[in-house]
């Protein structure tokens, strides 16, 4: 029972982190694409370069943001199901067997 | 003086011209150099110049990239921007580029932009150098490269944040401490350019470290054969792929030329429970194929991709299954179309090796072709710069995206991924009724009405194809 408690608690902080860094990397990732729009305003071969840069990481951020969202949805899930308690139901069917 | 060397010259031109249109215009047909220009015409300057070389070489032509014949009408379909009864999409929120395949897997793979970069093997097609410059140009834009039928070459693997490996038909990714090293895994039974034709890359072709990738031994040849080896039925696919899934975690999925039977091997490859599936169209390219194969074989890729995304809708497993869409699709228009007809996200291989070499290509003309720079048998690699060429497709990779987003911006979509048949239409009524989306003369509400109308137009040639379906029985 105490081991559930921990598991949940150590869900809870996981789930609790992983909305943190869904925001930043939206945060981040809305930063690098108005540096993108500002560097490609010069008509300079290594600043559109370090633009083209920037707007990966953009996207890769939005990537992350996407990551972190669908960690945090299957995080959810585990919690549901040690609140059914189907999670230590499965485990007691694995031991007995 | 630079003036009288120029007069020189235009004089020397005028008269060489002169001369030159006065006998095309006197010699009788079978004497005269302009007989070639219809010559040329009649059969084609690519047909005229292989007839040659099968004539020279007395074995199949190895044309490099594929075929040179587009399919696939991407041209007749139209996106239909949004004004008034939707918004476009404000210009300060970002379109989402991302794509997750294998959600069902236990590690699925997300990739940052909807465009990875497609099989092609180090030593069958490409050089060291030139595979490890797409590798760090997909790292750098947080999309996946593909091995192509290859073994697991270390630098590639190192160079790539994410690798999807072939298992391969010859064998050379197909054992666990290669194939464990994966972030997807594809069992590939076929491609668009060569259908499920065996290939052969012959000893004398193979250096030390293809040799060394590869596990052959000295003189002997690379053959890709045209089953995968211990995969002769419907079940042992299966199994093959269950295996693999249990084993790795990774995605797992099926990459085959696409082809009139498609819903046939669609469904085997749902029973088997794939987490994608790879459709390499007709206009697939390919290192070094035989252009029968290249020109005469499979479906074309827009085809493909409707008749796989409505197979799938229809089994319920669209969400499920990925559909990577890749043969011939050189423009971000084309690549958009693509995933606005059910593709979650495609390959690109020539295009990708133009933009590798785009800049360096001054490095072999006028002398030699581009493509020396980065094929396995090319006599320039060395002289690639990986770091310009990755940066090259870097820049181009991004170019595509950001049309793309462009697009999406102006269909009043935030998404990528949210394009849909919805938001296209056509200009031929063939493709309208064959990819199921609306015809672009008339308007929605009448879009019934229209083929009513015309349905004598349409009969008219069902009223052919059944006359000589007739001839043919008789």
């Amino acid at each position: 029972m105490q081991n559930n408690q921990d598991l949940k608690d150590t869900l809870t902080y996981i789930h609790s982190e992983l909305n943190r860094m869904e925001t930043m990397a939206g945060t981040l990732s809305t930063i690098e694409r108005e540096h993108y729009n500002k560097l490609t305003n010069f008509d300079h071969r290594e600043l559109v370069d370090i633009a083209v840069e920037e707007q990966s990481a953009a996207r890769q951020l939005g990537t992350m943001k996407q990551m972190c969202l669908a960690m945090a949805q299957q995080i959810e899930g585990i919690r549901h199901s040690i609140d059914s308690g189907e999670l230590g139901e499965s485990a007691q069917h694995v031991e007995i067997h | 003086m630079l003036r009288f060397i120029e007069n020189l010259i235009r004089s020397a031109i005028n008269e060489t011209v002169d001369k030159a249109m006065t006998r095309a215009i006197r010699d009788q047909y079978t004497e005269n150099l302009f007989g070639m220009i219809p010559s040329t015409t009649k059969v084609g300057v690519t047909n005229l110049m292989e007839i040659a070389m099968r004539a020279n070489q007395g074995t199949p032509v190895s044309r490099p990239l594929g075929s040179p014949i587009h399919l696939s009408p991407w041209e007749k379909i139209l996106f239909n921007p949004v004004h008034l009864f939707r918004s476009p999409t404000p210009e300060n929120v970002g379109i989402s580029t991302s794509v997750t395949i294998g959600r069902r897997a236990r590690r699925p793979m997300t990739i940052s932009i909807p465009i990875m970069i497609a099989a092609m093997s180090f030593g069958g097609a490409l050089s060291k150098s030139a595979k490890i410059a797409l590798a760090k140009a997909a790292t750098a834009m947080g999309t996946a490269t593909n091995s192509g039928e290859a073994g697991l070459l270390e630098e590639e693997r190192e160079a790539a944040q994410l690798f999807i490996g072939q298992y391969n038909r010859g064998g050379w990714m197909n054992t666990p401490d290669k194939y464990r090293r994966l972030d997807a895994i594809e069992i590939q039974l076929g491609q668009g350019a060569q259908g499920s034709a065996p290939q052969r890359t012959t000893a004398k072709n193979i250096g030390e470290e293809f040799r060394e990738v590869f596990e052959l031994q000295e003189g002997e040849d690379a053959l890709i054969h045209s089953r995968l080896p211990g995969v002769n039925t419907k079940d042992d696919f299966i199994q093959l792929v269950r295996s693999l899934r249990d084993e790795t975690g990774v995605p797992v999925g099926l990459k085959i030329a696409a082809t009139h039977h498609l819903e046939k091997e669609l469904q085997i490859a749902i029973e088997a429970e794939v987490d994608f599936v790879t459709l390499d169209g007709a206009e697939g390219g390919t290192h070094g194929g035989p252009p029968t194969l290249q020109d005469d074989v499979g479906l074309p890729t827009l085809f493909a991709i409707t008749r796989a995304s409505e197979y799938f809708a229809r089994k319920g497993v669209f969400r499920d299954i990925n559909l990577i869409a890749t043969g011939g699709l050189i423009t971000p228009g084309h690549m958009l179309k693509a995933i606005a007809l059910g593709a979650d996200c495609v390959y690109i291989g020539t295009a990708a090796i133009m933009a590798l070499v785009s800049e360096q290509m001054v490095e072999a003309l006028p002398f030699e072709p581009p493509t020396s720079l980065v094929v396995y048998s090319g006599k320039l690699t060395d002289q690639l710069d990986v770091d310009k060429a990755a940066m090259n497709l870097t820049r181009y990779l991004n170019a595509c995206v950001v049309e793309m987003e462009q697009v999406a911006v102006t269909l009043g979509k935030t998404a990528l991924t949210d394009i849909s048949k919805a938001d296209v239409c056509t200009i031929d009524p063939f493709i309208a009724k064959a990819a199921g989306i609306q015809l672009g003369y008339v308007s929605p509400e009448n879009q019934d009405r229209f083929y009513e109308e015309t349905r004598p137009l349409f009969a008219a040639g069902e009223a052919e194809i059944d006359g000589e379906q007739h001839i043919n029985v008789h």
